[in-house]
């Protein structure tokens, strides 16, 4: 496959798949419940619809609300097209994890901004959650990405999740590690089911929802679609985390890995649907102790990989 | 360090002995301690074959921990569970995150340890299986340390054990198929005593929290 019609698949995919795994995991627990439930599409046509809509703004925000939606939503495109989310296609550039990591950091920056730019109270109090939550998780998703760097050899994360690799694929109790400790940060991440209700609007369980709670047509659009293109890069990491641990036992020809990452992508956005609908939210002083869970895996990583340089 | 699919077997049971130091819900720890000691049977099915034991005793001993050790043993304590009306832990001497942070550094600690045993033969797995039956006994030592109910301890004491059956496992020849019978008749037995005697600790002095037993009463 050349590389120009590379580019363009790996653009349609950023364009139409966050949306389509948001859809996905309506349609499943819709399912789940017993009801038919809208169609998978149905998320990317509220997204155009938004986009058409007005946009109505607070009298006190200065701008930033609008400016921050914006910068938030072109950050998550710039990390979806730099990091390896899909396996095979090609970087913007060569990003190391810490850029990763970091660039996540920024786009929670100006989210929590925008939060606190309409002095609503709810704004308020979901950025602080907001920012509580991601001091816990970082060192999660640090120590499973520097577990693997540091048998990798090196900090490029389009190198790690190489599967052309093979000091990598013969350690599939790490990769397998290391994917379960970041589903679990990103479930935090994402403001997904135990540590956060997405679906309801009752201000005492939102973190996510109660900050774009002021958000309205084109703005709310860029914000929500910021929010599932996350999904996707760390939804389809932490499956190329588990295809890694398969590699062990299997070896296949790596293009088959592109399609291999896809479906791995859908069956872990498709787990989040079914943990969703087995299991209820945590209460939050109960949440730093599951996040205990993603920091343990974090550490086990840490601890294998340096076994693995004696 | 790289691990073959036996060590990995390994890894996984002090994996899920490390993460029952995480949760205080008494059926979610008793759900993770029969995978964890499913995990221990396999294992120990797979040495026998391994070693070329006769399939009646590899089998047989497989069989037998996953029936008395994964599925009796955590039946008859829900059992109890619910008689007495307990499900949750309600306190804890150490938080659960930080304990199971502590069972991973613990688990740290006893890989330079296991180095350290004298290795009587080169089993297949010695070295990784000594260090996470060392783990395991430090891991059921902090589970009974740090839980106010009695159940708890219960459930610290056998992962102790199986600690012990995985050094005896790892370390040595293999035992004979009726010494093996014999501990785990024991174990049986003294899950019941236990039983029992939580039964009489609730009827006496209403609840099960071993924080509080410490005065004497008539």
């Amino acid at each position: 496959m050349n590389i120009a019609l590379k580019w363009m698949v790996l653009i349609s995919c950023v364009v139409f798949i966050p949306p389509l795994l948001i859809g996905l995991i309506r349609k499943t627990k819709a399912r789940l419940q017993g009801r038919i439930g809208a169609s998978i599409c149905q998320p990317i046509f509220d997204l155009a619809k938004l986009f058409a809509k007005d946009e109505l703004l607070s009298e006190i925000s200065n701008g930033m609300l609008r400016s921050a939606s914006v910068v938030s939503a072109s950050v998550a495109v710039l990390i979806a097209l730099s990091s390896p989310w899909l396996p095979g296609m090609p970087v913007l550039f060569h990003s190391d994890i810490f850029i990763f990591v970091y660039l996540f950091a920024l786009l929670r920056f100006f989210t929590v901004l925008s939060a606190l730019d309409t002095a609503s109270a709810f704004g308020a109090f979901a950025a602080s959650r907001e920012v509580t939550i991601a001091v816990l998780v970082e060192p999660a998703v640090m120590l499973c990405f520097i577990a693997l760097a540091v048998v990798a050899g090196t900090t490029d994360l389009s190198a790690i999740f190489a599967f052309t690799a093979d000091n990598l694929s013969i350690y599939p109790g790490l990769w397998a590690m290391a994917g379960c400790g970041l589903y679990l940060a990103s479930l935090v991440e994402l403001s997904r089911m135990p540590a956060d209700d997405p679906t309801t609007h009752l201000e005492l369980t939102m973190v996510h929802e109660a900050m774009i709670i002021e958000n309205s047509g084109p703005n709310l659009a860029l914000v929500e679609y910021a929010s599932a293109l996350k999904m996707l890069i760390l939804m389809g990491l932490s499956g190329q985390c588990f295809l890694h641990a398969t590699t062990a036992v299997l070896k296949l020809h790596h293009t088959i890995y592109s399609l291999g990452g896809l479906l791995a992508l859908f069956v872990m956005v498709g787990f989040i649907a079914v943990i969703e609908s087995t299991s209820v939210k945590l209460r939050w002083t109960k949440l730093p102790e599951f996040i205990a869970y993603a920091v343990t895996f974090g550490l086990l990583c840490a601890m294998y990989s340096l076994g693995t340089l004696r | 360090m790289k691990l073959t699919n036996l060590e990995l077997v390994f890894v996984g049971v002090a994996l899920t002995a490390i993460m029952m130091l995480g949760t205080t819900n008494i059926r979610t720890n008793l759900s993770l301690y029969r995978w964890h000691t499913m995990l221990i049977a396999v294992s120990s099915g797979w040495i026998g074959y391994l070693r070329a034991e006769p399939v009646f005793h590899w089998l047989g001993i497989a069989l037998m921990i996953a029936g008395a050790k994964a599925w009796f043993a955590p039946w008859f304590l829900s059992q109890i569970m619910r008689k007495v009306e307990v499900q949750n832990d309600s306190a804890v001497f150490i938080p659960t995150a930080l304990a199971m942070h502590i069972g991973i550094a613990l688990l740290a600690l006893s890989y330079p340890l296991a180095q350290t045993l004298p290795s009587v033969l080169n089993q297949p797995g010695g070295s990784i299986g000594a260090t996470v039956a060392l783990s395991l006994i430090s891991t059921g030592m902090l589970l009974m340390v740090t839980r106010h109910i009695a159940v708890s301890q219960v459930m610290g004491f056998l992962v102790i054990e199986n600690g012990i059956y995985l050094i005896s496992l790892t370390q040595t020849r293999g035992m004979p198929l009726n010494i093996e019978m014999g501990v785990l008749l024991d174990l049986l037995v003294a899950v019941m005593v236990t039983g029992l005697l939580l039964f009489r600790i609730k009827k006496n002095f209403e609840h099960i929290d071993v924080a509080k037993l410490n005065e004497l009463r008539d």
